[in-house]
């Protein structure tokens, strides 16, 4: 099977409708905000725990996110906070979550963004071990093939989860067996400190699809509508039975590894140029201005509405209570009800 | 009951076909857990069969010979050589509603699923209440001259992952009962069966489709009033046949099974000790935080009261299974050992 590295075609299928391109506009713009003012609160020693800042990252994370039906399932990575988002979880349960309330939706079982809403939105609960999700994601590609509903899974890791086993182990199987399932590298070009050219030996992730017998896409991932046509195509070619499609999704992370991480070891002038070409936020909006999808007053509508929503999230986290820590075992089996019942919540809460 | 010579090709390695029960009814402890296998897929169209060498070859012990023919390919499904895969796609089939029975040539190979079964399958549902009814299982175990790699007892590493429930059945009737459980159940599971049982150990088994034992319940196997016996796996075997040489000598061994080994049936194993009020903790995996060791501990914390001697852990040392004879019979606990260490908290 030909393996095609570089994109050059125009995106397939229909253009996306106004209304569409205005929503992912906003997701953008909420994910810039939400990370910005999320770092602002843990500099500030009012978010407990740790944060994982998908600067930089957001078109990879919506257009993927955007190319999937609500009844499609999503496995993604901590860094991948915002295609949940734009999956359609409630930022109000995810702030919850953050501050480990009751009201998230992990019950406050985990923090920050290792988070995921099977029963609703079908987003698997994100897991460090990367990339750990990806054979599970098999499994429930699995499911969908055998029980004929076409719809599809899609996993996201990091560049740096490419150098481990599983990774191959799982896009072998899914070739195998011709599974519906999306591969999704976000390559932010350094895993923790480490920049690709320590990480692998071929001049792309993508062109490593040739070695398992499936297509393999390589996008910019800082152009939000070249990544969702790419993952559209991926995705509808599984649904169709056409199996596996990788995806390499190239960006840069902005932001360390996690909140405690300068990151020093990326070279300033790389760094300098990505904020200043290839800001997927910034980019997008100057399209859709261009395109006259969008006015300054829709913008500024968009921009009102982000803040108005992170400010409701932050109050509604703040306000939720804790879990009771007599439930601490509960939940270990299934048995024993816990996540069937309404959960205790304990009295009184704890300024953040 | 006697050691019986090791078979030849003990690791399974030239084994012969599944077989079917003897005219007598009985089944070999193999049997039953193909009869397991075979009627929670008739019963129940969610449940399939994955792993390595499962279909058409029927599995390196032969377990599920005759499966692909009844049920198909896609529920008795042939994977590549990729343990973390197929726990992990295990988990995932789990989660959109499918009821996956994964086998493993031996259970030593289960380490190569090690994050998929302790990270993934162990936490999830505690972390965000999703069920996940796997089945993991495999061969464990030694005596069978299979050395280092296929001789393993892993139970101790997985119970310490917590939210899985692990059986090591020593017999047929055990084997059946408790496998089709933990195919019913909505936990995961892991499904221990020890290789040097599979073809020596016959019984009546229930024909009863619905006959199943529960997980977690321990079986006293041989009535005694002077020491318990708190065993396991293979090691039930040679109790019995220890409690059989104690009896000669005037000694009544109590002999507990425990079947399941997390969770563990804590009242059945302290009701005996309340009756011998001396506990022998015999046991296949290591002796340095082996099962054992947490069930030595139970006793001495909830029972002390009732104890007239200390409690004696059984069980092989820290090392890797060794291959030759007479170190594989040094490594494990033999029935000479049994008595002996009986002899001793008889003493007391």
């Amino acid at each position: 099977m030909a393996t095609k590295i570089e994109r050059d075609a125009a995106p397939s299928g229909e253009p996306l409708p106004d209304d569409r391109l205005r929503e992912i506009l906003y997701f953008l713009k909420l994910a810039r905000y939400f990370d910005e003012r999320m770092e602002a609160l843990y500099r500030q020693g009012r978010l407990p725990g740790a944060i994982y800042s998908g600067r930089g990252q957001e078109g990879t994370h919506v257009g993927v996110a955007f190319a999937l039906e609500p009844e499609d399932s999503l496995f993604p990575t901590h860094r991948d906070l915002t295609a949940q988002l734009a999956k359609g979880l409630d930022l109000r349960r995810v702030m919850a979550q953050f501050w480990g309330r009751i009201d998230g939706y992990l019950r406050g079982r985990d923090g920050n963004s290792h988070i995921g809403d099977w029963q609703g939105h079908r987003t698997y609960a994100v897991m460090s071990h990367l990339p750990i999700a990806y054979p599970v994601a098999c499994g429930a590609a699995l499911a969908y093939q055998r029980d004929g509903s076409r719809r599809v899974a899609l996993a996201i890791c990091g560049d740096g989860a490419t150098s481990n086993g599983r990774w191959h182990e799982a896009i072998n199987t899914s070739a195998v067996f011709r599974l519906p399932v999306v591969w999704v590298v976000n390559n932010n070009q350094f895993a923790y400190s480490t920049p690709n050219a320590k990480e692998f030996a071929v001049p792309t992730i993508a062109e490593r699809a040739a070695a398992y017998g499936i297509p393999g896409v390589r996008v910019d991932g800082a152009d939000v509508l070249e990544v969702y046509a790419a993952a559209h195509e991926a995705v509808e070619r599984a649904r169709d039975g056409g199996g596996p499609t990788l995806i390499e999704s190239v960006s840069l992370r902005w932001r360390g590894h996690a909140g405690h991480d300068p990151a020093k070891y990326v070279p300033r002038e790389l760094l300098e140029h990505y904020m200043l070409s290839k800001d997927p936020v910034k980019n997008f909006e100057e399209y859709l201005r261009a395109q006259g999808v969008v006015t300054d007053d829709d913008v500024a509508a968009i921009q009102a509405r982000v803040e108005r929503e992170f400010d409701e999230g932050y109050e509604y986290a703040l306000a939720s209570p804790f879990p009771e820590p007599g439930d601490v075992t509960k939940g270990w089996w299934v048995e024993d009800g816990y996540w069937t019942s309404v959960p205790g919540r304990a009295g009184g809460t704890v300024a953040g | 009951m006697a050691t019986e010579q090791v078979e030849a090709g003990a690791a399974g390695h030239g084994a012969e076909p599944r077989g079917k029960r003897s005219e007598d009814g009985q089944a070999t402890y193999l049997i039953a857990v193909a009869e397991a296998l075979w009627e929670e897929m008739e019963r129940d169209e969610r449940v399939f069969l994955l792993g390595e060498d499962i279909g058409v070859y029927g599995g390196a012990f032969k377990v599920t010979e005759g499966f692909i023919e009844r049920f198909g390919a896609e529920r008795v499904m042939d994977t590549p050589i990729a343990e973390e895969t197929i726990v992990g796609m295990s988990v995932g089939a789990a989660m959109e509603g499918l009821r996956p029975v994964a086998e493993f040539q031996y259970a030593d190979f289960m380490s190569s699923g090690f994050d998929e079964i302790t990270t993934v399958l162990s936490r999830y549902h505690y972390r965000a209440g999703v069920p996940l009814p796997v089945v993991l299982r495999g061969p464990s175990g030694g005596g069978v001259r299979a050395s280092s790699f296929h001789s393993i007892n892993p139970e101790p590493w997985y119970a310490y992952a917590g939210g899985i429930k692990i059986m090591c059945p020593a017999f047929p009737s055990d084997a059946k009962g408790l496998l089709k459980s933990a195919i019913r159940d909505d936990n995961p599971s892991m499904f221990l069966e020890h290789k040097w049982i599979y073809r020596r150990i016959k019984e009546q088994v229930p024909t009863d489709p619905d006959f199943l034992v529960p997980i977690g319940s321990a079986d006293v196997k041989r009535e005694g009033a002077d020491v318990s016996i708190v065993t396991y796996g293979a090691m039930v075997h040679r109790a019995l046949e220890a409690a059989d040489g104690l009896a000669q000598r005037g000694v009544s061994a109590e002999v507990v099974d425990l079947r399941t080994v997390y969770p563990l049936d804590e009242e059945t194993v302290l009701r005996s000790i309340e009756k011998t009020s001396r506990a022998l903790v015999l046991y296949e995996s290591y002796r340095f935080l082996g099962i054992g060791a947490e069930v030595a501990a139970v006793i001495a914390e909830k029972a002390f009261e009732h104890l007239d001697a200390p409690v004696i852990r059984l069980a092989p040392p820290n090392v890797p299974v060794p291959f030759s004879p007479p170190l594989e019979d040094a490594f494990l606990p033999q029935v000479a050992d049994i008595e002996a260490a009986v002899d001793r908290l008889a003493g007391w």
